[in-house]
């Protein structure tokens, strides 16, 4: 039995957190916010695809990409971040992530990959 | 000795001057003196007349003495009179005035009871008293008169002058007085501000205690006292800080000293009549071929037994001292600006972050609104929901490159009461999301009760975004790091402020350096951040230390003194 695919969105920022669920919200899609990447690791079994950003405190982006890895998840990864840092893109994207989105990331790119993702786990919106 | 040029010339034989009055030597009066030991003045006490009859029929007035030796005019005097008694201003000045312009005023009444006693022809009255004297021991002051000149009296002062040469050394000391007068490096003036003390007397009469309000409420008094208190001598300084071709330029009214500095005139007024000895303070002073000067004001009021017709003003030029003091503090401006527009290059990546956080979410919004509007039955409240929180965005990021602004921008320093709590408060915006984004953890713990200091906003807060990032950067790849950052009381009214973290510290052989300009241990640093902090430090007068922790870590400590009126 299916159940509605919903996206976890991990940011410190409020504003760029509400305007991400937001924009998948007008498309359809369920979205939930977090403040803090541990607090998403707590639930991550409830959610197919998390949206990430990089730099935050306590526990950052790659962290949260390792921790899911180490515990067995294959959920699909996207990062969406401020930081301009070629390496730990790379690294991320090596580890598995889905893709790499500079802010401010233009809306249909974003979909149009979610889409995608979405459609390979088999879920719909 | 330099001559005195004004005084010299007026004191040679004066054709205006009865020659047959001086000296009376020999006069059965005053047996025991003679010209070497006794000082002489000749007055003419005409307009003196109708007071000394009125007493003489039994109505004395209060402030008799003083009003029959105002108007008691000084005919001659004779070179002793003029060195024991007269103003430096000279015989010339001397002729003509009131005896109260130049009788010391502690022995206004024994004059004023012996002028009284001869002329009323009190029987049996003392032709001789007993007064203090600053020249003479056991003074004494005899009066006499001359059928032959009915208007006039002749006093004379003398003492127990055993030897003459005391008399010489008196003669010789006040040459050399007057040499270092004219000498001394600075401006001196010489003023007789006698004629300000019955005016003293009449405010306390009629209960003024404030005098400072009563001339803010009274504001022609000080014009009036400018012109009645009068400049006396110059020396050599005065007459070139002036532009003055000689002293006698100088010599008058005093208001040409307070041309520029009206207020400063109130306030040497308001010392005078509050009984203050001194009173220093810098001023504008227009010289008399226009120039406008910055000089360093030094009174000394005379106090008794000294002279009461002498007030020492003593100026210092400092327009090139202050000037200098102006352009290092521009210099240390630019200094601190440089060391900020550095700090801020240092967090380049973090600023830009920061601001690029609300234009994503303006964008997102926005775009997220278009799709809302672009359906079929387009969702109006939720694009007003949307466009609000664009509005908040666009706020929030502009606040952050108002503050970028205020730290890089250039500023005239500018010294206010501030609450170094809401300065460490303001800094820590600036750092707070490096230190979030390095997961360090940061303390803060900020002393309510902290007495507020005197300082420029912009470089406190650069001091504390200095020392944060100073050990944000120590802290660089270590695990479980911390910073502390606390304010204080320092136990003297002034603010203490402390940063501490548990990286490696300072190198033992490093912390006397580590305020050194160019000084750096960093591999990328400039070696300015703490250099910077020291002399903004030094410009507010406190401090900053550097030291280790016992547990390790670097421990910085700045003060600031308490804000003094």
């Amino acid at each position: 039995m299916s159940r509605p695919v919903v996206i976890a969105i991990v940011d410190d920022d409020r504003a760029v957190r509400e305007a991400l669920c937001e924009l998948l919200q007008v498309e359809g899609m369920a979205a939930l916010g977090f403040e803090r990447a541990a607090a998403f690791l707590d639930r991550a079994g409830e959610f197919d695809c998390v949206i990430s950003d990089v730099r935050m405190p306590e526990m950052d982006g790659l962290e949260l990409q390792r921790r899911l890895r180490a515990c067995g998840s294959a959920m699909p990864l996207i990062f969406v971040t401020s930081l301009d840092d070629e390496t730990a893109c790379a690294h991320a994207l090596r580890a598995g992530a889905i893709a790499w989105f500079a802010k401010p990331v233009a809306d249909a790119a974003l979909l149009g990959t979610l889409r995608v993702v979405l459609g390979n786990t088999g879920g719909g919106a | 000795m330099e001559p005195l040029s004004h005084q010299e010339a007026a004191d040679g034989a004066d054709p205006e001057l009865p020659p047959a009055l001086l000296p009376r030597i020999g006069d059965v009066a005053h047996a025991g003196m003679d010209e070497e030991s006794s000082a002489w003045s000749v007055f003419d006490i005409s307009g003196a007349r109708g007071l000394i009859a009125r007493i003489a029929a039994g109505d004395m007035p209060d402030g008799w003495t003083r009003a029959l030796l105002d108007a008691v005019r000084v005919v001659d005097i004779d070179d002793n009179a003029l060195r024991a008694l007269g103003p430096i201003g000279g015989r010339r000045r001397m002729v003509g005035a009131p005896v109260t312009v130049y009788w010391p005023a502690e022995s206004w009444p024994v004059l004023a009871e012996l002028i009284f006693a001869e002329l009323a022809d009190i029987p049996g009255a003392a032709r001789t008293r007993k007064i203090v004297s600053s020249v003479f021991n056991d003074a004494t002051v005899n009066i006499s008169t001359d059928p032959a000149h009915p208007d006039l009296v002749f006093v004379s002062v003398g003492g127990s002058v055993t030897d003459k040469r005391s008399l010489w050394s008196l003669r010789a000391s006040e040459e050399r007085y007057r040499t270092l007068i004219h000498h001394l490096p600075w401006a001196l003036v010489l003023v007789d501000s006698t004629a300000m003390l019955p005016i003293f007397d009449e405010l306390r009469a009629a209960g003024v205690s404030d005098v400072g309000a009563h001339l803010d409420a009274h504001p022609g008094l000080p014009f009036e006292s400018r012109a009645i208190v009068r400049v006396t001598d110059a020396n050599r300084n005065a007459v070139e800080l002036f532009g003055a071709g000689c002293a006698d330029q100088l010599i008058g009214p005093v208001d040409y000293l307070f041309a520029a500095s009206p207020d400063t005139a109130k306030r040497v007024i308001t010392a005078h009549f509050d009984g203050r000895r001194n009173l220093t303070e810098i001023m504008k002073l227009r010289t008399f071929d226009g120039r406008l000067r910055d000089v360093q004001l030094s009174i000394t009021y005379p106090t008794p037994p000294e002279r009461l017709d002498v007030t020492l003003l003593m100026f210092e030029d400092v327009t090139e001292r202050l000037q200098t003091e102006v352009q290092l503090r521009q210099l240390q401006e630019e200094y601190a600006r440089a060391a900020r527009i550095a700090t801020l290059g240092e967090l380049a990546s973090s600023i830009a972050h920061e601001v690029n956080q609300p234009l994503a979410a303006i964008a997102m919004n926005a775009e997220t609104s278009l799709r809302w509007l672009a359906r079929d039955e387009p969702n109006l409240a939720k694009v007003e929901q949307l466009t609000k929180r664009i509005a908040d965005s666009a706020r929030h990021a502009s606040e952050i490159v108002q503050r970028i602004r205020g730290m890089a921008g250039r500023h005239a320093p500018n010294r206010t009461a501030l609450d170094l709590n809401r300065v460490v408060e303001e800094a820590l915006m600036f750092v707070c999301h490096d230190i979030e984004a390095r997961g360090i953890q940061l303390g803060v713990k900020l002393d309510i009760g902290l007495p507020r200091v005197l300082g420029d906003r912009v470089q406190l807060q650069q001091v504390v975004v200095n020392l944060l990032v100073n050990s944000l950067q120590a802290l660089a790849g270590r695990p479980h790091s911390q910073i502390e950052i606390t304010t204080s009381r320092d136990g003297f009214g002034g603010a203490r402020l402390s940063v501490r973290d548990n990286g490696p510290g300072i190198a033992a052989e490093d912390l006397h350096r580590v305020f050194e300009g160019f000084f750096t241990t960093k591999q990328d640093g400039m070696g300015i951040g703490l250099a910077v902090c020291q002399s903004i430090l030094a410009a507010h007068g406190g401090g900053i230390s550097a030291a280790n922790q016992a547990q390790g870590g670097a421990f910085f400590q700045v003060t600031l003194p308490p804000i003094t009126d």
